[in-house]
């Protein structure tokens, strides 16, 4: 939706962050615009409305929120390495992003103006602000027979970069400390280079195994600020694409989670089912994962005749998945290795402002698609999924227990789909000065799109937040004193993206 | 466990017989070049490319960098005189950067598929970027394609290595690991850049970040374009690696 900045003073912010979490409100995203302000977004489901404070930083410092508000330490610290800004108090503040290798002397998104402040202050002097400090140090755990275990950042199979550092009293974790930022590509910073016609295209190469929500996202809060209306047909295949890729996704998550514990059988048939899924996308788009489908404005091609096709796949697929999460799930020695396994507690998931598959195994029943407008939604009849014991089994029961969901919105969508236009012509240009944003529901869950624009209706800002970003944090601390072969399990169950959170 | 069985043999078998010469129809491939002639002065497909991949040369042919298409398929959408036409061929790799400008022949060439690797090659996969490379990589592993019974396997050190598969741009906290990973590697070895970003940095080029590829950092001997290639076309690549003898490093060799 479009957005007004409203005022907050510093002293007010974090204040205010508290009260608003209390009273059950969620914390979207905290950023800057161009190194002069923060950004904070909150975000109230019950009311479908999103409150956006702009808060002014004087002398590239403000004081934390961390300690009040422990969900915000990730965005402080990612602000800090994209922007320079430094939050005074912050318990633990890394760099997120740019590595050692990095030899830039000011952040990159930072204006021209905070870069020349940046350079005045030197290396020597043993400043952290300055930005060509860029060491790193992991938390240490001390004691006799207790030992670290590197991993990554490259891993075993096909998976993507990222490190993680176990300290271990003999097979126990006592800790994990992830660090991301591996394949960070400056995707923010090139969607506000780019003319926004082709934003899409690197917007959906933000991370890949979720094309369609985060094409979708950057369809959605571009059109806020061309204030168009996009035509039914569209929307309506636009939440198809999405279901289909929720299926797909969601299958070969469970298939992955069967295969890390040595149940192929059940791998093999989720790979299988995939490509159901797959050819679902196919069809409809011309792709498998369906990149390039949905613009701003619509979708680029539609064709009822597919329609009937799909629903009939659906169908198939919603036939053939039965005898195989019977199998899965009866199956005690599997129920065995799952249950119990990485618990996040459903205080920790409220405190750390967990999203999507992470929360709703842990009691929280937010859904994106029941409260923010993207696609067809809200205004589809939808029952979230809710677990409340927090472990493995239970995400992968979320898993299923989506999967059915979509399969049934699926259908419906096709059935329900009318001839008409799927893509509206498009005004030159975006609303100047103007903030907007889309929350979308994606596999993994909340994903935020935020678009600036300055006076000449060019994009100033383009801030993603993925589901990945709130839910990283919930792995590091669900494999606490379980056991070191359990950490693939527990990871698989999480299933986060490293490019998404990276950028 | 035996009604598991009877279940997976009642399946029957889902594997694709052969690699296929052509995808299927209604999937985006490169853009190709037809004897069509051009509207005059006509930049739409230029204009239109988000990553540069094609120019109409000063003799008015259009010349397709299969390295830094993204297959959006938007050229084909605004070509006014149907010139650009969708090419499915699964034979989309090249053994050179200079050959992925030229149109991917319609039947791959049967080498003498003769090489110190034989017919099998041990995989290392290094992934730098969105993963969507990564996901068809692993669908290739998948019980439709099951590239294995080619005798491709993806191994989990680069000392079992015969070959590195890069995917993604490879930004610059990646440089070092990867350089390390290839490193690792006995020799002789190949290197494989698996999908447009890693052949060309594709939307990613010339930024901050460095991820520009592949290139820059190791000498590549097979290009599997794509964004991201099709399973067949990634397999199809792969297999290409059996007419290579992989590269021994200088101070080994004598």
């Amino acid at each position: 939706m479009k957005l007004n900045l409203k005022q907050l003073s510093s002293e007010e912010r974090t204040a205010r962050l508290k009260a608003a979490l209390d009273a059950g409100d969620r914390l979207g995203l905290i950023t800057s615009i161009d190194g002069d302000q923060l950004i904070m977004l909150l975000l109230s489901p019950g009311k479908r409305s999103i409150d956006c404070y702009e808060t002014p930083v004087a002398g590239g410092t403000y004081k934390s929120a961390t300690a009040m508000v422990p969900q915000a330490h990730w965005f402080e610290r990612t602000t800090w390495d994209m922007f320079g800004l430094v939050p005074e108090g912050h318990p633990r503040l890394k760099r997120t992003h740019l590595h050692e290798p990095y030899t830039l002397t000011s952040p990159p998104l930072s204006h021209e103006r905070r870069k020349a402040i940046e350079k005045t202050i030197q290396p020597e002097s043993g400043d952290r602000r300055h930005a060509g400090d860029r060491s790193y140090h992991f938390l240490g755990v001390e004691g006799q027979g207790v030992y670290e275990i590197p991993v990554g950042p490259i891993h075993a199979g096909i998976i993507e970069p990222g490190h993680f550092r176990f300290s271990c009293y003999g097979e126990i974790i006592l800790n994990l400390e992830i660090r991301l930022g591996y394949v960070h590509r400056g995707i923010e910073k090139r969607l506000s280079e780019v003319p926004w016609q082709r934003g899409r295209f690197v917007a959906e190469a933000a991370a890949s195994d979720m094309p369609v929500a985060n094409s979708l996202a950057h369809a959605t809060a571009v059109e806020y600020l061309l204030q168009i209306e996009v035509p039914r047909l569209a929307l309506y295949l636009r939440s198809i694409a999405l279901e289909i890729e929720r299926i797909a996704m969601h299958l070969s998550d469970l298939g992955g989670l069967a295969g890390d514990i040595g149940f192929l059988a059940i791998a093999s048939s989720m790979g299988r089912l995939r490509g159901v899924a797959l050819r679902m996308g196919e069809l409809l788009s011309g792709n498998r994962l369906m990149r390039g489908f949905i613009c701003p404005g619509g979708v680029v091609s539609a064709s009822m005749r597919v329609a009937e096709e799909i629903a009939q796949l659906a169908r198939q697929l919603k036939q053939e998945l039965k005898p195989v999460v019977a199998f899965y799930m009866d199956n005690q020695v599997a129920v065995d290795r799952m249950e119990g396994v990485g618990v996040v507690r459903s205080s920790l998931a409220r405190e750390f402002g967990l999203v999507g598959v992470a929360a709703r195994a842990s009691g929280d029943r937010y859904d994106c698609r029941n409260y923010w407008n993207h696609g067809a939604y809200p205004n589809v009849d939808l029952e979230p999924a809710n677990e409340t014991s927090g472990d493995v089994f239970a995400r992968a029961k979320v898993r299923i227990s989506e999967i059915e969901t979509s399969l049934k919105l699926l259908i419906n969508f096709l059935d329900d789909l009318k001839e008409g236009s799927f893509l509206v012509s498009l005004p030159d240009r975006l609303e100047a000065n103007s903030s907007s944003v889309a929350i979308v529901e994606s596999h993994r869950g909340e994903l935020i799109h935020f678009i600036h624009t300055d006076a000449r209706g060019e994009i100033q800002r383009y801030c993603i937040k993925d589901a990945s970003v709130n839910n990283w944090t919930a792995l590091a601390i669900a494999v606490r004193n379980n056991v070191v072969a359990d950490f693939p399990l527990c990871n698989k169950s999480f299933s986060l993206s490293y490019s998404g959170h990276d950028l | 466990m035996l009604r598991l069985l009877k279940y997976l043999i009642n399946r029957g078998i889902v594997t694709n017989k052969a690699v296929p010469e052509l995808l299927d129809d209604n999937i985006t491939g490169f853009p190709k070049a037809t004897d069509v002639p051009c509207v005059s002065e006509c930049q739409a497909c230029t204009e239109s490319c988000p990553t540069g991949a094609i120019e109409i040369t000063r003799e008015k042919s259009i010349a397709i960098d299969r390295g830094a298409c993204i297959t959006c398929k938007e050229c084909i959408r605004v070509c006014p005189s149907g010139t650009l036409i969708n090419d499915t061929s699964v034979a989309s790799f090249a053994f050179t950067r200079e050959d992925l400008f030229r149109p991917a022949p319609a039947k791959a060439e049967t080498g003498p598929d003769r090489s110190i690797f034989s017919k099998s090659l041990a995989v290392r996969v290094v992934s730098t970027g969105c993963s969507a490379c990564d996901l068809e990589l692993a669908a290739a592993s998948n019980p439709i394609f099951d590239m294995e019974r080619f005798g491709i396997h993806v191994v989990a050190s680069p000392r079992f290595a015969d070959a590195l598969v890069v995917t993604g741009p490879v930004p610059k906290s990646m440089h070092e690991p990867l350089l390390s990973c290839y490193e690792a590697m006995s020799d002789p070895k190949l290197v494989i850049a698996l999908g447009t970003c890693a052949i060309s940095g594709g939307v990613h080029k010339n930024g901050y970040t460095e991820a520009n590829g592949v290139g820059p950092l190791l000498p590549v001997d097979i290009f599997i374009p794509g964004c991201p290639p099709h399973p067949w076309q990634i397999i199809k690549g792969i297999l290409a690696a059996r007419r290579l003898n992989g590269r021994i490093r200088k101070e080994d060799q004598g």
